[in-house]
């Protein structure tokens, strides 16, 4: 894989003046081409066959405000136009060169999981590590968020009515991690948590955009979906194309890139 | 040889996969008494975490991979071993291990097998020879997750936790006390738990490594002490090293406190919307409230389970006619996965069983009844339980309203009986 070697790997073995000087080159030059080197990735996934109808949820538990809603398994979200929603783009080289604006974490806007008609929204969402992802609740019932990671401390606490509480993840996690409220069992939520800024979850209409990749470097990106798992079939410029386990490489022009509709067979999602 | 054909073609292509894997196992274990003889016992071993494996979908060669790694650092169930790199006294862990022997007298070693192991079986996945007939289950330490401590939520268990746990057992669970064992025995035991747990923890670790490797690894984890120690061991061995800085600072409660009100303070709070106790543990507080949900242990089978379950009720309506040839290579290998997948969770995974709120009338606590173990569960939730944490939502003080409200419980009555008896739990069920 053609990985850029930026400054930090090359002079990892020069000296310390040699160090300053190829740094401040390195500074002046990307300084110089900082307009022309970010660009975005963008499409739009859509469903070929079918779509199942949305299945509806009963809710049995705080009838009197979660009844009132009329909540569906969001496992599988697809639009009037065949958008799929919930898709998870995200670049998974890990040499990626990432925009200096954007290396840290925790300089990001937060990331907001609302407990909000009883459901959470987003569904899915997308966290940097060092980023502070804030649970909200904007219910009249009280909630809990229990988050099942595997690298990161699992946490699961008490969110009540219009409360808030604010997580922050130290370590990226190679499988999303689910998040549920145990005092209703049928709330479900994934958090994509990743070392760089570099994802995106697909909208209602199945589009979405990665902002700010670097021009030209040839980043290998997963795919994901929680009914379909990692996507590693789909129609990509009307060719047919694999990506095993969900992982495929592409190369982000100067301008931007638009893939267009990437299509997957309603069979994946099976 | 005909029969044993004609009685298999008389299954489904899943089913069929899964008798000639059974009769294969039949003929190993033939094949292994015939080597071992009747009279001697073949040497203790560990038990690799096959619902993982199948679950990461690792072949033969990468569990071997796995297996040749756990070896090397931790040893066997009768020579256990650490690197150095882990802090864990190997004097303490040779008491425990081994079968139940003695060398010197008045001294017994293999204290594990003799006390533990029934139940937790040898390799500490809670799955010995009585496990399934006990509710709840014993404890699997593979995770590294253990519910009663004095540590925050996520954070593993100090010592003095784990040898509270021996000395005292869990009142209401299976889990007996050893408070007979003397202090020495009980220490090394705790060791040898966190041994089985650090064990078990590195062997998933590793499991779940294989799907990050990247199309030039093939399929095989680095060999590098790097690798081994910075990705895997380390952050295993960190989070036990740093348990005792996790203890919860417990504020005392206030000695002034006036217990009646408290009581009542416990109780709005109780059935409020902040702690909201109420929705699991019933407007009776019998434990009835949102009684359907699992504990992470039970949870990874039961997602196994349906993996499993959706799988094959795929694998069945796939029609093999319209396959291209590497696409029907694709679909008995995925046949092939989920068969051995649903043997493994047949012979190496317990039913999953829901998990109920304590019923807080009958005055009985797996963690212990002192305040300050109440406290210590409200505050910090039960790691792998439902239960989550108060900590941050609500004050100190009233935690100490809810510990005072739920120690009144057992004793509550609403004026029906006479006040000179007050509601026992059996009343009340």
């Amino acid at each position: 894989m053609a990985r850029s070697k930026n400054s930090v790997g090359v002079n990892r073995n020069l000296n310390p003046a040699i160090n300053l000087f190829v740094c401040l080159f390195v500074f002046a030059l990307t300084s110089q081409l900082s307009a022309a080197e970010w660009a975005s990735l963008k499409g739009r996934f859509v469903f070929d066959g079918t779509p199942p109808a949305p299945v509806e949820i009963t809710a049995d538990k705080d009838v009197e405000v979660c009844g009132k809603h009329k909540l569906v398994n969001e496992e599988l979200v697809v639009s009037d136009d065949m958008g799929i929603a919930n898709v998870v783009l995200f670049v998974r080289s890990k040499g990626v060169t990432v925009h200096p604006d954007l290396e840290d974490g925790s300089k990001a806007d937060p990331v907001i999981l609302d407990n909000k008609d009883c459901r959470f929204q987003p569904h899915v969402g997308f966290v940097q590590t060092g980023q502070t992802l804030t649970i909200k609740n904007s219910d009249s019932v009280g909630h809990n968020s229990n988050i099942a990671t595997m690298k990161n401390s699992p946490s699961n606490s008490l969110v009540p009515s219009n409360g808030s509480s604010d997580v922050t993840f130290s370590s990226d996690e190679a499988i999303p991690a689910s998040v549920t409220c145990n005092i209703h069992p049928w709330m479900k939520a994934y958090l994509v948590i990743r070392p760089n800024p570099y994802g995106a979850v697909s909208g209602v209409d199945g589009s979405f955009e990665i902002e700010n990749l670097p021009v030209g470097e040839e980043l290998e990106f997963q795919l994901w979906h929680e009914k379909g798992g990692y996507l590693d079939e789909f129609t990509l410029g009307g060719k047919k194309a694999s990506a095993k386990r969900g992982r495929i490489d592409f190369t982000v022009e100067e301008g931007g890139t638009d893939l267009g509709d990437i299509v997957v067979d309603a069979k994946m999602f099976n | 040889m005909n029969n044993v054909m004609a009685w298999c073609c008389a299954f489904g292509p899943v089913q069929r996969a899964r008798v000639v894997s059974l009769l294969g196992l039949m003929c190993v274990v033939s094949a292994s008494l015939l080597a071992t003889g009747c009279g001697q016992t073949p040497a203790a071993t560990f038990r690799l975490n096959l619902v993982e494996s199948s679950k990461q979908q690792l072949t033969p060669s990468q569990e071997q991979q796995v297996a040749t790694i756990l070896a090397a650092l931790f040893g066997t169930p009768d020579e256990p071993r650490v690197p150095p790199e882990i802090n864990l006294d190997v004097a303490k862990l040779k008491l425990a291990a081994g079968p139940v022997r003695s060398d010197i007298v008045g001294r017994k070693n293999g204290l594990y097998r003799e006390h533990c192991a029934h139940c937790h079986g040898v390799t500490g996945d809670g799955m010995g020879p009585t496990a399934a007939f006990l509710n709840p289950y014993p404890r699997d330490y593979r995770p590294g997750v253990f519910k009663f401590k004095s540590t925050e939520r996520a954070d593993k268990p100090t010592h003095s936790d784990l040898v509270m746990v021996l000395r005292k057992g869990l009142a209401g669970s299976s889990m007996p006390s050893f408070a007979l064992l003397s202090d020495a025995k009980i220490d090394a035991l705790a060791e040898y738990v966190k041994y089985l747990s650090v064990r078990g923890q590195v062997e998933l670790s590793l499991m779940r490594a294989y799907f990050e490797l990247d199309d030039e690894d093939e399929g095989v984890l680095p060999q590098s002490r790097e690798f081994l120690f910075e990705e895997i061991i380390d952050p295993v061995t960190e989070m036990w090293a740093a348990a005792d800085d996790a203890i919860i600072d417990v504020p005392d409660m206030p000695a002034d406190l006036d217990m009646v009100a408290s009581i009542a303070k416990g109780k709005e709070l109780f059935y409020g919307n902040k702690a909201n106790c109420v929705k699991c543990h019933g407007v009776s507080g019998l434990g009835d409230g949102q009684a359907n949900d699992y504990d992470d242990w039970n949870k990874v089978v039961l997602q196994a389970q349906k993996t499993v379950d959706g799988g094959v009720k795929q694998a069945e309506k796939a029609s093999t006619w319209d396959m291209s040839a590497e696409e029907r290579d694709e679909h008995r290998t995925e046949l092939a996965w989920l068969d051995r997948f649903e043997t493994v969770l047949d012979g190496n995974a317990l039913r999953p069983r829901m998990i109920r709120p304590r019923n807080l009338r009958q005055g009985v606590y797996r963690g212990g009844m002192r305040p300050l173990d109440l406290y210590y569960r409200i505050h910090a939730g039960i790691n792998g339980a439902p239960m989550p944490a108060a900590k941050g939502t609500v004050p100190p003080e009233d935690i100490w309203h809810i510990v005072n409200y739920i120690k009144s419980l057992p004793y509550d009555f609403n004026g029906t009986l006479g006040v000179d008896r007050p509601m026992v739990a059996r009343d009340r069920m």
